[in-house]
């Protein structure tokens, strides 16, 4: 039996176990306030939800309480310029886990804003040495006037 | 840590000459020290798994190695590549998240080829996998544990490739089934005729392909005065290029 291939399941049968799970997840700041033992994740859509409850608690070793999931659509998208035909994102299954009272999680910022700061700000030099080249370049012969800047005396 | 250190020590103690194997073996770890003679596993951290670590949040380029390769991957054991399906499963999860996550914040995604990396590990480790249950299966059975599939002739009497599944119930028994899964008769004088013209098209396009190629040749010996027989017969192995070079298409403006 190849590792994606399953026989069907009868009655009485052992249970089917998979050792290579290939499903992922995503956890994803939700869109509206949640309380802080609630979470929100994007997986596939042929993830029910014991298996999100089963991946979670076996692979990372979280407690789980209770699972709700829904279907959602991928966006529809229309592409820039003259032909602007649609193309579609890939459908996923949102699951909003809720992990036992005692417990919360606090998305994390992942650009903070010393490093952003510090980014914009070479970014400003950067422009400005260029700028400044330029100017240099372009006022060489300023002082000569008919002779194009390109010319070097 | 311990282990560097005790090296050194050793390293640093003089010892009589006669132990010269001894060392030796204390020069070569002068010069290449054990780095990380203990090696654990990483931390458990739970929900926090999802991310980056922290040093690398807003960083514009995180600098990572290659995927592994097949040959890499045979050499190990199958519960060290089930150890290993599960790590490559993890940073491909936190990768997704963190490509989400940039795109809502609107901030270019670092090295996003990573992804693609994780991805032809887990390809790479899957195919060796499926090598050993074959050669299992092979021992085994004779037959390899592959899912079964077969040759037929599809409704348009073009060969498929029909990937076959499990039933509970046979589909000589199974009505539903049949009525969901007619039968249909694909020798027709429709299909028959369907076929003829599919065959024209293809000779067509064929035949097509063959002239534009000698096309292209003849204007080779046209443009260029001294050209390399053997070479075009080469790039263009379909083509009778000393016949095409002697033909009046071949002509060039000059004396010959």
């Amino acid at each position: 039996m190849s590792s994606r291939w399953y026989p069907i399941y009868q009655k009485g049968n052992p249970q089917l176990r998979i050792f290579l799970p290939n499903f992922w997840m995503k956890l994803v700041r939700s869109k509206e306030p949640l309380p802080p033992n609630v979470v929100e994740f994007h997986v596939p859509l042929a993830m029910t939800n014991h298996d999100i409850k089963n991946y979670l608690e076996k692979i990372y070793n979280v407690t789980v309480k209770h699972v709700e999931s829904t279907l959602e659509n991928g966006k529809l998208k229309r592409s820039y310029g003259k032909v602007g035909f649609i193309t579609k994102e890939e459908d996923y299954r949102r699951a909003i886990v809720t992990l036992p009272k005692t417990e919360s999680f606090t998305f994390p910022d992942i650009c903070p804003k010393e490093k952003q700061e510090e980014s914009e700000k070479e970014r400003k030099e950067m422009k400005e040495q260029q700028a400044n080249a330029l100017k240099k370049f372009t006022d060489r012969n300023s002082n000569n006037p008919g002779i194009p800047n390109w010319f070097r005396i | 840590m311990l282990t560097v250190s005790l090296c050194h020590n050793l390293a640093k103690m003089s010892l009589p000459s006669s132990l010269s194997l001894c060392q030796r073996h204390i020069q070569m770890l002068r010069k290449h020290p054990i780095q990380k003679a203990i090696h654990t596993s990483s931390k458990l951290l739970d929900l926090n798994e999802f991310f980056d670590s922290p040093k690398n949040f807003g960083a514009e380029q995180v600098r990572v190695g290659r995927s592994w390769r097949k040959e890499e991957l045979r050499v190990k054991s199958s519960s060290d590549l089930h150890k290993l399906w599960y790590v490559l499963l993890k940073e491909q999860n936190m990768l997704k998240t963190m490509e989400h996550e940039c795109k809502e914040k609107f901030i270019v995604f670092p090295n996003p080829e990573r992804i693609d990396k994780v991805q032809e590990s887990m390809e790479n480790l899957e195919d060796v996998i499926r090598e050993r249950n074959v050669a299992y299966f092979q021992l085994e059975t004779t037959h390899t544990g592959e899912r079964p599939a077969e040759l037929i002739d599809n409704a348009f009497g073009l060969k498929e490739v029909y990937t076959k599944s499990e039933y509970d119930v046979p589909k000589e028994l199974n009505k539903e089934w049949q009525k969901n899964n007619p039968v249909i008769d694909n020798r027709t004088l429709a299909v028959k005729k369907f076929l003829v013209l599919l065959k024209e098209k293809l000779l067509k396009k064929e035949y097509a392909k063959m002239k534009n190629e000698e096309k292209e040749v003849a204007q080779i010996f046209a443009t260029y005065k001294d050209v390399d027989v053997e070479a075009v017969q080469e790039k263009y192995p379909d083509v009778d290029v000393e016949e095409v070079r002697q033909s009046d298409k071949a002509r060039g403006n000059w004396a010959p």
